[in-house]
This record gives structure tokens, sequence and C-alpha cells, in this order.
């Protein structure tokens, strides 16, 4: 009796470990929770071989086999791999996107299978155009921004990098990225002008309505602003403003440009260099002379020097 | 004493004492829910609770924006009941009691630092407001002008861009943000200093001047602070005490 009261206890960790996970992945993980590491793949990918378990059982994609989505593998993947059932349209995406998913593009495509539309909107998008019409590896694509697929949390949770509280940052990986910034001429100070504006001050101290990135751009479909399709374009401006400033007119929209303080943008620019003059000089005057009053004042209680005090 | 004089003067009736606590309680509202936007990183980062204590973001953003029409409304009753007691004679221009900078205030001012440093013998006389309360009042008159008018843009912008010229409008909501912002500081910076130490501070008046409460001020202190309206208040009657 012992003994077997022994053998469930030994075995209970993976056996509540199998209620999240089906049998399958419970058999790549045995493996790939304990390995650490990286290893360079033939596609002269660095792939990090650890799963975190625990963290994968806690994701939305917790529940999946390991072939759901690394479906080029089969059942033992350290065999050459010769499966020939994967749906045409993720083999098509699949081909689109090898150059930059290197490690797995099969894996990476497989995420059309569910998310269909996103994937859609992604393709249409700049980020997608990018890596599938021009070839180029930058653009981003789903794990840039949720992160490794098989710690997605729900989006509403703190650790998700889609979260309200970590969307602004997540962006920023690649649009405050000086490489990026100088190869797609976007620049680099677009976040750090957000954050200067009323939005992103708003957005930093908490206010619930404060929009983010994605309010204004758009998240999946994301457009060129100089794209007429994207929701900050000119033409469409009146109406993305317009989702929280009703009313909002042609004139009102131009508001928000992003545009650095400086050479461009010259009337402010010089507005705050002359503010700071005034604010400077009106400081060191009051200063100045409230420290030199408090001192003669200081002076006179010592000296009795005040003739004209208490003179009755 | 001479028995004709009162013990105290009245210098602010009930109104501009009114007028007065409207404009300092919604001072310091406008100032503490303003604050965590002026430096938002560091308020995030080191005072949570100060934005916390107001009720979180959007509370202290309805407070602000309250707080601030009622002071423009207070700016604006004052504005109307000085045109009004100035109309009705009420209130009469003269060199020695009026609140406008005069070329004396600045001989004044000269004379005042001069004796700072122990190059005058003398203090100057002062009249009902000296170069250091007109100054004081003036720079509310500006601050209501530059943050007033700019806060409200900020508040409605949809309604305001209207008013704006074509060309401004690549512009303009930067300079009117950066004018809110800078000119709060200043605003802040200027009360702490200025009229913190020359009503709270000073060893006369610490831990401050009760005037805003009764409006009165003792004859004493007004020889001796307002010897300028003095002689023209009771001029004669001093003639007569000596």
């Amino acid at each position: 009796m012992k003994r077997f009261l022994l053998i469930v206890f030994l075995w209970l960790p993976l056996l509540c470990f199998a209620c999240s996970a089906s049998a399958e992945t419970f058999t790549c993980l045995a493996c790939h929770s304990a390995m650490k590491g990286k290893i360079r793949t033939e596609g002269a990918a660095l792939i990090d071989v650890n799963v975190d378990g625990d963290r994968y059982s806690g994701s939305v994609h917790g529940g999946f086999d390991c072939l759901t989505c690394h479906k080029q593998f089969s059942s033992n993947p350290h065999e050459p791999s010769n499966v020939t059932n994967i749906p045409k349209n993720v083999a098509a995406l699949a081909s689109k996107i090898s150059h930059k998913a290197k490690a797995d593009p099969v894996a990476l495509a497989a995420c059309v299978e569910c998310h269909e539309d996103a994937y859609k909107a992604v393709q249409e998008s700049v980020h997608g155009r990018n890596v599938m019409d021009k070839k180029l590896t930058d653009g981003a694509l789903c794990t840039d921004c949720h992160g490794s697929p098989h710690y997605i949390t729900p989006k509403n949770t703190a650790t998700s990098l889609i979260n309200k509280k970590n969307i602004v940052k997540t962006c920023g990986e690649c649009h405050e990225n000086e490489r990026l910034a100088k190869k797609y001429d976007f620049g680099t100070h677009i976040l750090e002008r957000y954050r200067e504006s009323f939005h992103g001050k708003k957005y930093i101290i908490g206010h619930p309505n404060a929009p983010t990135c994605v309010n204004c751009h758009g998240s999946h479909d994301v457009k060129k602003w100089a794209d007429p399709k994207s929701p900050v374009a000119w033409e469409n401006r009146t109406q993305t403003c317009g989702k929280c400033h009703t009313g909002a007119t042609k004139k009102f929209v131009t508001a928000i440009t992003h545009k650095p303080l400086g050479k461009d943008n010259p009337i402010p620019y010089y507005f705050e260099k002359g503010l700071i003059v005034l604010l400077l000089s009106v400081f060191a005057f009051i200063l100045g002379h409230v420290i030199l009053e408090g001192l003669s004042e200081i002076r006179d209680k010592i000296l009795r020097k005040g003739k004209e005090d208490h003179h009755e | 004493m001479n028995r004709e004089l009162p013990r105290e003067y009245l210098r602010f009736n009930v109104i501009e004492r009114i007028q007065h606590v409207i404009l300092f309680t919604t001072f310091l509202l406008l100032t503490f829910t303003g604050w965590a936007l002026k430096y938002p990183e560091i308020t995030v980062e080191h005072q949570r609770w100060w934005i916390t204590m107001w009720g979180g973001a959007k509370t202290a953003g309805l407070i602000h924006r309250i707080a601030g029409i009622t002071m423009l409304l207070d700016f604006a009753w004052h504005v109307i009941y000085l045109g009004y007691m100035l109309s009705t004679g009420k209130m009469k221009l003269r060199m020695n009691t009026t609140i406008i900078p005069l070329p004396k205030d600045v001989f004044d001012m000269i004379k005042n630092i001069l004796y700072f440093v122990g190059l005058s013998k003398e203090k100057p006389k002062f009249g009902r407001f000296s170069y250091i309360h007109k100054f004081d009042y003036w720079a509310v008159f500006w601050g209501m002008g530059i943050i007033g008018a700019s806060g409200f843009f900020l508040a409605f912008p949809v309604q305001v861009s209207v008013l704006f010229p074509a060309f401004t409008v690549n512009w303009i909501w930067d300079v009117i943000s950066i004018m809110h912002s800078d000119e709060a500081l200043l605003a802040i910076v200027f009360i702490l200093f200025w009229h913190f130490y020359n009503e709270h501070l000073r060893y006369d008046k610490f831990p401050m001047s009760m005037t805003w409460i009764t409006g009165r001020i003792t004859l004493e202190q007004m020889k001796h602070e307002h010897p300028l309206e003095y002689e023209l208040e009771f001029g004669d009657k001093k003639g007569a005490d000596k």
C-alpha cells in the first residue's frame, strides 16, 4: 500500500500536467521543458529549444498539441520530415514568409488556420506587404507583436504584449529602432512626441480613454499614413479622430502630426525656447529678490537699523 | 494714538476676499490635479499614490476642468466688478492707491534692492500697492490670459479649432500645449516663492497675514507698509496728532 501511494504521489505532477495538455504535447515537453540553450537550425536560424511547460499550459494555446502548429514535423521531429498533409493555405503562406521565419515558417503560417481575418489584414498591411511582397525581413508578423505563441495570454492580462499598458512599448521595439527608422524613414522621434503630447501623457498616467498607437493607426491592418486606406490619411482623419472627438473637422484633425520640434516645426520650437528664457529670468528675479530681502531683514533685526519701526 | 483714528483699516471688502478665496482654492486644485500631467513618467514611477489620491487620471481631469472653469468665472467676475466699481465712482483711480503699474514702481524696486544690499539708507515709501503686490496681481492676469485661454482651448479642442486661421493649424496645438504646461510651472513657482514669501514667510507675517480673512490691517501696519496710502487717508488727522 505504501509503495502504491508513493507511485501515485510521484506521478501526480505529471497527471496534473496531462490535464491541461495532450499526451503528445506532454511527450515533447518531457524533453523541451528541461532543455536549455539555443541551437542553430539548417536554415541558419538561432532558436531557443526551451519551452516553459507551466507558462505554455497557462497560455491561450495551452491546450494544443505541438503538432497543431508545428505541422512539418512527423511525430518524431528528429527524423527527416516527410509530412505531406500540410493544408494548402498554410503551405502557401509559409513559402511567402520563409525568408523571415527561418526557424519554422509553417508554424508561423499556421496561425492563419484559426486567425484567418487577422492574417488577411496583416497581408494587406504595411507590415505584411513588406515581408510578403517586398520579401524583406523587417515587417512585423504575428510573433513580433504578440510574442511567442507558446506564452500568449489574453489581451486584458498584464503579461500580454498587446495589453494597453504594453502596446506602446511593443510598437516602440521597432519604431524607436534607429536602424529601422533610417531605413524606412519614419524617424525615432514619433513615440517621444507621442509621450509628450496630451494623448501620451494621459496614457502614461493611466487614463482609461487615452488613445494608444493602435487606436488611430489600426493594428493588423496598419497602413502607411500616406496610404489613402490608412485611418490617419487626411481623407479619413475626421472619422478616426471623430471616434473620440465628436464632430471633428478638417481643421481640427491637423492637430496631431508627431512632427519633431525643430527645423521642420520652427514656431513651437522657438516659442518653447522663448518661454524657457522667460521662465528662467522670472525665477532668477523672484529668487534673487526674496533671498536679498530675507537677508536684509535678518540684518535689520540684528543691527536694529529699521528706525521707522515703532516710532510712536 | 489719536481717538479720531480707527484701530484698523479695511483693506479688502468682502467681495474681494471671496474672489481671492475662490482664486486660491481653484489654483491649488488645478496645481494638484495638473501636476501629474506635467511630469507623467516621474509621477508613475514614484508618485502613483498622488494620482490615486485624486481619484485616478480620469477624475483628476474632471476636477481640473471644473476648477479651471470656476477660476475663469471668478476672473470674469473680478473684471466686471472692477468695471462696475470704477464706473460708479466707488473706486477711484489715484496715484497712490492704484494697482496699475507706474514709473514710480520701477524706481521703488531699484531703491528697495539698493536697500537690501545696503546701498540705500531707507526703504522706498509704498502706496496701497507696492511693486511687489502689483507684480503679484498682474502675474495672475498674465497667467489667466495665457494658461486660462490655452486651458480652455485644450478642454474644447474641436469647438475651438474652428476659430484658428488655416495657416496656424499645423503648429498651433503644439504651441498651446507648451503654453499651458510651461506657464503653469511659472505660475506655481511664482506663487510658491513670491506670494508665499511676501504674504506668509516674512517674519512679521508668519504663518500668514490674516488680511485674507478679516480684510483688515492695523493702522500701525498700514503706516509702516503703505505710508503713502496712510497719508492719503489719515494724513490730516496724523498731522493733528503730532
